[in-house]
């Protein structure tokens, strides 16, 4: 019996799923008989050759002045000025850099496993150039032509500047396991600068946003919405559906896609460098910006982002900066003001800033001001204020006591000295 | 207290009891051994000087001297030999010579890798050099797999792990395959059938992977006594290999001993109970502080006889020393049992094969084991256990009263004259084949000429280009699929759609207890079905087919179940055929229809039928490789209703015999009989690997027909039965001389 007979007769065991067949192109591309290179040359794509083999380079351009969600792309311009004026120092810093340094970076792979068998086939780029934006897209055309694809890719990129969406966890990592496969054919992958958007979108957004995904980001934030996308996990399909016909037009949709993410990473970009800098004044992320100044070590940069919270923002949020600042004064001595602080947040604050306020003040009551029975006032309300579900053994709960059960001592004792006192001076 | 016995006065009392129907001694052995090769770094010289070893045992010497000229090796070493100095001294050594060298450690379960890892440290550290050797399994936390994978000298892990996690994503272990100068493969015997097969494959994959970095790694592979460990390491890993057999290490002087429990049931021939024997055998050890092991074959006979005997013994000895050893206990309380048993303080174990494996526990003085283990080599592994390098030591094999423990003890010279099975794999399985050449293609192109086994796989690779899981672009196939091929290929189970077994017997801790492939699960999972998992009983509560789930719940019954199946056969392809004077015999390509119809209850102790009930389940197909017997003339004298049942009779006699003789599974081999096969017509009986594809069993059937026809002959003649019983022909025909008959109709073929 032949191998193919019995494998079909095996058919059922083989672990493979029965796909309609599909007439397929697959001779060996001819450097000159590119399938539907007319094709590709109308929608702006030329082939780049690199000894027998070739890959596609797409390249679309967009004057500077193009609106993007809610900024013209000419306002990364002045984000990169502001960057390099302030002296913060942050990760999205674009200091000693000038506006054409960065390249907004995104991939498609034909799965979403870390393995050496999962490849890209797209690498695409927005960067500034002049008074335009370019997109170049550096198009896999079937499996095997990886060296032009990198090649190509390779020498044209600035790979200190990429700025990614999670590329750090994911692009990048793969970019790299691929590069390996073929390193012997490809110059070599240096080590690389990398803005991640997405751990900066995270900080800002997590509690907003039910999942801090790009497409999220674009329609919540940014003021983009898109039409007729194609959803990004069905690349894989669709690009092994173009491996076998090589009809360009069945990969526009994921082009289009990926073009409009290294477009909406510039607009991101835009828009997080505003917050961190403060450039539009008191905003909906201004609290969270203040937070991560602070986790980042930038005090002076924290402390005017929490002031200016607590001068324009709602309620809410000033309380919250406030809760913060109170902090930040107990920590410079300042106990007088932090403790007057401290008393309104534990009546205004949210529960969890009420509680932890009251906990402040019992503190302070207790230590600086050595009022027992201020303190035992306040750490009767941080009680008041642990949440029903709150499990009564935690450690929490139990520190209150032990807090509690000390001041009542203290307190005693303090009675007791107190009438020894005016027992003494009675005699 | 009257004065204890030594182990000789108990071997002289045992000499007269009148239930021992073999006496077998075998010589003692002086050590051989030749001086450390003066080529092996001071430091290491030094740690191994501190443990008392100054020169080597002649198998290490030759194991490090052949690997020094460049050889791969396979070192076949019985228990207790010293065999991890065969491995280790070249490896450790190659690291003092060069940091960068690096080695992989592959075991076959997770338990022994990490036992490896704490032997393997505790030389480590006496050398004073900075050796990093990590265990890579499931259990390493992600915060150190980073480590592991560019720093660790020596990686250790399981084949399972090597499919799975390194080959897929070896562009993250860029430093051990630029560098991998030693594989090792321990328990080389445990890697065959279905697992051997796919481990085969694995290997290629490695070789591929190293290839592409640029290194060749020497392999070094260790097994127990088996027929064929170069030939078995050849397949496996694709390398010329050199054997080395010379063990140097000593040995005292061994009793092996085959005792039969005397018969309590005449007309049934139905004998007092392995387990009753043991218990007052091993007593009579235990309460004289000799040093004992008893192998059981699951884990509740472990438990049994491990209770059993701390109670008789309980005045004499304390219950803590007389353990038990089995899988499920924590890896804990199995060091402390292992270091209890070294330093003397443990007088007893009782174990499940799982000490069979290379676990050091030194030498005891006697073992007993319950029941023949099925098959020879594993015998000689449990024997291994006793024997001490001086003194005596005492080896009892209790039978059970199955045919094959009653042919066993029956037939000695079967035992004792031949040399342990072969193990077999078949790496050219087509479906385990395709399965690895995926997995292949994902981890690196595959160029048109490369190879991959010896078969040409090009017919394949085509086949996959054109189901659309592969691209080829020129002499090139490239993976071209979002899917993960390693994540759904087990190397361990049989047919890919596994069911799974999940025990509800506690309402609150429900949970999986393991898995068997469809075939098996007609049969053995069926609703009602009584399944035993390591001894346990189980029943069936509901086998859900189309989810491939089966909820089962533990149960303790008398019976176990066994199903009938209406087996369609065809044949269609016939590869090789031997022709014979009254009948032929065939080798070649099989497809079966199963549907199971009824299952029956069967009494554990009498065989008696208790009752039925039906199955009902869809159709199976497997297409499989297939030997078959075929008679030419027929004696019409017979009848043909006679015939079939003499058919019958034959087909449970080779059901009993051809998985000794073959190394398998009972269960991985079936026999089936046709009173008129479809194709001819004529009286048949086939004998099929129960696995898609093939592994190869069928076809040592029908290479050796004639050593399988003279057992089940000789199993047949020496059973004591009148004319049949279930140890033999299955049941009593009336009045025929079927015993005699089926002599003569195995005779024809």
């Amino acid at each position: 019996m032949s191998m193919k007979n019995k494998l079909s007769r095996m058919k059922g065991h083989l672990n493979i799923e029965e796909k309609p067949s599909v007439q397929k192109v697959n001779q060996l591309p001819q450097a000159t008989d590119i399938p539907f290179i007319e094709k590709w040359n109308e929608h702006h794509t030329t082939a780049y050759y690199l000894d027998e083999q070739y890959c596609l380079i797409r390249e679309v351009r967009y004057p500077i002045d193009t609106i993007h969600g809610n900024y013209s792309f000419t306002d990364f311009q002045t984000i990169v000025s502001l960057w390099n004026e302030s002296n913060l120092e942050h990760p999205l810093s674009a200091k000693g850099l000038n506006s054409e340094d960065l390249f907004f970076f995104d991939t498609e792979t034909t799965g979403l496993g870390a393995g050496a068998g999962t490849s890209i086939f797209l690498l695409g780029y927005a960067f500034f150039s002049g008074e335009e934006v370019i997109v170049r897209q550096h198009i896999l055309p079937q499996p095997g032509s990886e060296v032009p694809f990198y090649h190509s890719f390779l020498e044209k990129i600035n790979y200190e500047t990429l700025v990614t969406y999670n590329g750090k966890a994911f692009d990048w990592p793969q970019v790299k396991t691929q590069h390996t496969l073929i390193k012997n054919h490809v110059p070599l992958l240096p080590e690389f600068g990398h803005f991640d958007l997405y751990h900066a979108s995270r900080r800002l957004w997590k509690n907003k946003l039910e999942r801090v995904k790009l497409a999220n980001v674009e329609s919540e934030i940014l003021g983009f919405s898109r039409q007729d996308d194609i959803p990004g996990y069905l690349a894989p399909i669709i690009y092994f559906d173009f491996v076998e016909r090589q009809d360009p037009e069945i990969l526009f949709g994921v082009l289009k896609h990926n073009e409009l993410d290294v477009l909406s990473l510039i607009t991101l970009y835009i828009h997080l460098s505003r917050q961190i800098l403060q450039a539009d004044g008191y905003g909906e992320e201004s609290l969270e910006v203040a937070r991560w100044l602070g986790y980042l070590g930038e005090k002076k940069q924290s402390i005017a982002a929490y002031e200016q919270v607590i001068q324009e923002g709602t309620e809410e949020d000033r309380l919250a900066a406030m809760h913060a600042i109170a902090f930040q004064k107990k920590r410079e001595k300042d106990f007088d003001g932090a403790c007057q602080i401290w008393q309104e947040v534990s009546e205004k604050g949210s529960s969890k800033h009420r509680r932890e306020a009251a906990l402040e003040c019992a503190k302070l009551f207790e230590h600086q001001y050595k009022n027992y029975s201020k303190a035992c006032e306040y750490v009767e309300k941080a009680f008041a204020e642990l949440p029903i579900s709150m499990d009564i053994s935690s450690s929490s709960v139990m520190d209150l006591h032990k807090r509690l059960i000390r001041l009542k001592k203290k307190q005693v004792k303090e009675h007791l000295e107190k009438d020894k006192q005016s027992a003494d001076n009675r005699d | 207290m009257i004065g204890k016995k030594s182990l000789s006065e108990l071997i002289q009392e045992l000499r007269k009891n009148e239930n021992i129907i073999n006496w077998h001694e075998i010589e003692p052995k002086e050590p051989k051994t030749k001086p450390m090769p003066s080529s092996v770094d001071e430091r290491i010289k030094a740690a191994l000087q501190k443990r008392g070893i100054g020169e080597l045992y002649s198998h290490q010497y030759t194991a490090y001297e052949t690997l020094q000229k460049g050889e791969n090796i396979v070192a076949v070493t019985p228990t207790a030999s010293g065999k991890t100095l065969c491995y280790n001294l070249p490896v450790l050594q190659s690291v003092a010579e060069d940091n960068s060298n690096r080695a992989l450690y592959i075991f076959p379960t997770k338990a022994l890798a990490q036992d490896q890892k704490s032997e393997l440290n505790e030389i480590i550290d006496e050398m004073g050099i900075d050796i990093k050797s990590y265990t890579y399994d499931g259990d390493t936390s992600p915060s150190i797999r980073q480590v592991v994978r560019k720093a660790g000298h020596i990686v250790i892990t399981n084949p399972d792990m090597l499919h799975s996690a390194i080959l897929p994503h070896h562009t993250k272990w860029v430093s051990l395959f630029e560098n991998l100068k030693y594989v090792v493969i321990d328990e080389l015997h445990t890697y065959r059938g279905v697992f051997g097969s796919h481990v085969a494959n694995v290997i290629r994959r490695l070789r591929r992977i190293c290839k592409f970095y640029g290194s060749n790694p020497q392999f070094i592979c260790t097994s127990a006594t088996i027929a064929n460990p170069k030939e078995l390491a050849e397949q496996l890993t694709g390398a010329p290999m050199r054997l080395i057999d010379d063990n140097g290490a000593p040995s005292g002087r061994k009793h092996f001993v085959f005792y039969n429990p005397p018969i309590v049931n005449q007309p049934l021939n139905i004998r007092k109970s392995a387990t009753v024997e043991v218990n007052h055998l091993a007593k009579e050890f235990l309460k004289n502080k000799i040093q004992t092991i008893v192998f059981a074959r699951s884990r509740v006979r472990v438990e049994i006889i491990l209770s059993h005997l701390q109670e008789l013994v309980k005045n004499q000895i304390s219950s803590k020393a007389i353990r038990g050893y089995r899988g499920g206990y924590l890896p804990k309380q199995r060091r402390e049992i292992e270091r209890g048993l070294r330093q003397g303080e443990i007088i007893g174990v009782v174990s499940t094969n799982a000490l069979e494996l290379g676990v050091d526990i030194g030498q005891l003085q006697v073992c007993v084991m319950t029941g023949y283990p099925g098959s020879v080599a594993s015998t000689w592994q449990q024997a291994g256990r006793a024997g001490r390098r001086h003194g005596e030591a005492l080896i009892l094999m209790v039978a059970a009263s199955t045919p094959i423990d009653q042919y066993i003890v029956q037939n000695p010279e079967y035992f004792f004259d031949r040399s342990p099975e072969s193990a077999r794999i078949n790496p050219e399985n087509l479906i385990i084949l395709v399965d690895h050449l995926k997995c292949a293609t994902y981890e690196l192109p595959l160029k048109e000429n490369e190879e991959f086994g010896p078969l040409d796989v090009k017919d394949i690779l085509e086949y996959l280009v054109e189901e659309r899981v592969i691209h080829q672009n020129g002499d090139t196939f490239y993976w071209a699929n979002q899917s993960f091929p390693a994540g759904n290929i087990s190397l361990r189970s049989a047919s890919q759609e596994n069911v799974v077994i999940i025990d509800q017997s506690e309402t609150a801790n429900v949970k999986i207890i393991g898995e068997m492939d469809r075939f098996s699960a007609m049969t053995l999972l069926h609703d009602e079905a009584i399944y035993l998992h390591e001894g346990v009983q189980y029943q069936v509560e509901k086998l859900d087919w189309d989810h491939k789930k089966a909820f089962v719940r533990q149960v303790d019954v008398e019976y176990y179940t066994d199903a009938n199946l209406a087996v369609q056969l065809k044949v269609l392809e016939i590869d090789k055929t031997k022709k014979r004077e009254k009948s032929s015999i065939h080798y070649g390509d099989v497809s079966i229809n199963i549907l199971p119809s009824i299952f029956k209850k069967i009494k554990l102790s009498t065989f008696e039928n208790i009752g039925s009930g039906p199955i009902y389940l869809p159709e199976e197909e497997l297409h499989t490789s297939a030997a078959w017997l075929e008679l030419q003339e027929v004696d019409e004298t017979l009848g043909e209703k006679i015939l079939e049942q003499l058919l019958f009779g034959i087909s449970n006699v080779l059901q009993h015999v051809v998985p000794v003789h073959v190394m398998c599974d009972r269960n991985d081999i079936h026999v089936v009989a046709q009173i008129k096969a479809a194709h001819t017509q004529k009286p048949t009986i086939f004998l099929y690997d129960h696995y898609p594809g093939g592994i190869g069993l069928a076809e040592d059937v029908y290479n050796r027909f004639d050593q399988v026809k003279e057992a089940a002959k000789n199993l047949i003649r020496k059973c004591p039965c009148k004319d049949g019983c279930p140890s033999c022909i299955g049941t009593e025909i009336e009045g025929i001389s079927a015993k005699q008959r089926s002599i003569e109709v195995l005779d024809q073929f």
